[in-house]
């Protein structure tokens, strides 16, 4: 565990290094959460509620989102299907170290600053436009709340790894990490809460563990789900980590017995 | 002048058809990068008239007319993305040496970069956005003509302010050697432009008016389109493109000049 936290620590200094970059990705995900939030303060005008979300609710979802999406989102998958197509891999598979642990820890440490960073800008925007920020009423809510997006953080880290490992077969895997990156935003309701959504499709999205990246953290923190409900979501979250944990591990466990260290 | 336009055309289609030919030869990455960006313009297209089923304006506009303001968006950055990819690769082309391949060819070295890179992808993305374009002005009321010629000279007008911006990245990256953190915050910004300015606080929508162009680009076309956009307006627009131009142009000459050759 300890060579874990080292590497944790590492890519923490390492981040924090690169200040440009952090702030470049800041930027970027801030001008979407600026267009996010102003879009539905628009939606809203002068309406006390929309689709069952009190005002507060809804822009909060909006402030929910940049956090989740900050610490949810950001992922080495580009890296990773960098490392394996140029051989790089081949360095660390030879380490006594496992690899999915390697890139969790560094992937952590890149979710921690970004977290940090949307904490800011989140606080900034409320109170610069004076923001309604829908505070949990039951302080269950928020343990609730924290094991959801711990586990929904994961959930798209083991995503990511496994769409990635594609670059074991293919030195194309760039286009459907891509293609996944984008898909996964929007049915994980990151732009736009998936109520808005037809009945049909709505059902289709539930059925997916998608929405449990940041759907339905965030009704937890909004409370729009009783205590029971929240439990069983956690519960249904936490079969789905497992059944994507079990993936990951078999098509990895595949990609290295394919890989031929190309460039290694 | 015809004649050298004619060259340059000539060159361009050439390039075009080499990249046509690298695209088509990375078939699955493709494909994945293609159906990504058909998710992104579909899904967000779907929210925007799911959410309109649960109201009847945003901000005083109408399903059709955000319609009208998010694909001419998509219209104005497909097209800048069509023409101008290839000045992403600026900075590899400073520093692979290729910058001092292009500057001894007789044609000019700033088209020679942007014509590395013709994407056909975003080719094959903007004739969806056309379709939906003309169906969404099917359903706008009687459109005169004045109203449509400026529409269009507008777009136009954004598509000049967005080259302007990439010859001006493409200047700093022969100064530089800098590319990716300039452009990467133009995309990021670019989200912005997504909804129609007037939704965002003053502040912000000055901003995007008088600093970062982007409302100008592509929000100005369809406000002329609706009928919403003093001539004031527009004609400030065309000084701003016209300025623009010429700045980034004389920029890039400067830069040219200076150039002493980083690779060789």
């Amino acid at each position: 565990m300890r060579k874990y936290l080292h590497v944790f620590s590492i890519s923490l200094q390492n981040v924090l290094q690169r200040r440009a970059s952090l702030l470049m990705d800041r930027v970027g995900g801030l001008a979407a959460f600026l267009a996010i939030y102003f879009f539905w303060s628009a939606v809203l005008g002068s309406k006390d509620a929309f689709l069952g979300y009190s005002r507060a609710q809804m822009l909060t979802y909006v402030l929910a989102m940049n956090l989740l999406r900050a610490f949810v989102f950001t992922g080495r998958g580009w890296e990773l299907v960098n490392e394996i197509s140029s051989g790089k891999i081949s360095s660390y598979l030879l380490r006594p170290i496992s690899y999915i642990g390697y890139t969790l820890s560094l992937d952590m440490a890149q979710k921690t600053v970004h977290l940090v960073s949307a904490v800011l800008e989140v606080a900034v925007l409320v109170y610069l436009v004076g923001a309604p920020v829908y505070v949990p009423q039951r302080a269950e809510t928020w343990l609730l709340f924290a094991a959801a997006t711990a586990a929904s953080s994961l959930i798209f880290f083991l995503l990511e790894f496994m769409v990635s490992s594609l670059a074991f077969w293919t030195s194309q895997s760039g286009g459907p990490l891509f293609c996944f990156e984008l898909f996964l935003q929007f049915a994980a309701g990151t732009f736009f809460p998936i109520d808005v959504l037809p009945a049909g499709l709505q059902a289709a999205l539930r059925m997916t563990p998608f929405p449990y990246l940041v759907f339905f953290p965030i009704n937890i923190f909004l409370e729009r789900v009783s205590r029971g409900e929240a439990a069983k979501l956690l519960l249904i979250q936490g079969c789905w980590l497992a059944a994507i944990f079990l993936a990951t591990r078999l098509v990895w466990a595949r990609g290295l017995k394919s890989y031929a260290a190309e460039g290694g | 002048m015809t004649a050298s336009l004619g060259k340059h055309f000539r060159v361009w289609r050439r390039m075009a058809w080499m990249s046509l030919g690298q695209q088509l030869s990375y078939g699955v990455g493709a494909a994945g990068f293609l159906l990504g960006k058909l998710i992104r313009l579909f899904f967000f297209f779907a929210y925007l008239v799911a959410i309109f089923k649960h109201t009847n304006s945003l901000a005083g506009y109408s399903l059709t007319d955000i319609a009208v303001f998010f694909l001419t968006f998509n219209l104005v950055d497909i097209v800048a993305q069509i023409f101008f990819r290839g000045i992403y690769s600026a900075r590899r082309a400073v520093e692979d040496g290729d910058l001092d391949y292009y500057l001894i060819q007789p044609c000019s070295p700033l088209m020679r970069m942007a014509a590395t890179m013709v994407d056909f992808l975003d080719i094959v993305t903007v004739l969806p956005v056309l379709g939906l374009l003309a169906a969404t002005w099917h359903r706008l009321p009687a459109v005169g003509v004045w109203h449509a010629a400026a529409y269009v000279l507008l777009i136009l007008n954004g598509l000049a302010i967005a080259f302007s911006i990439h010859v001006l990245v493409a200047g700093i990256a022969v100064r530089t050697q800098e590319l990716e953190n300039t452009i990467w915050i133009y995309r990021d910004l670019m989200f912005l432009g997504r909804f129609p300015i007037d939704i965002y606080a003053a502040p912000l929508r000055w901003t995007l008016v008088l600093l970062v162009p982007i409302g100008v680009m592509t929000s100005f076309p369809s406000q002329a389109l609706l009928g919403t956009l003093s001539l004031g307006w527009a004609c400030y627009a065309i000084a701003l493109a016209a300025a623009a131009l010429g700045a980034s142009l004389w920029f890039w000459r400067r830069s040219i000049d200076q150039y002493t050759s980083v690779s060789s």
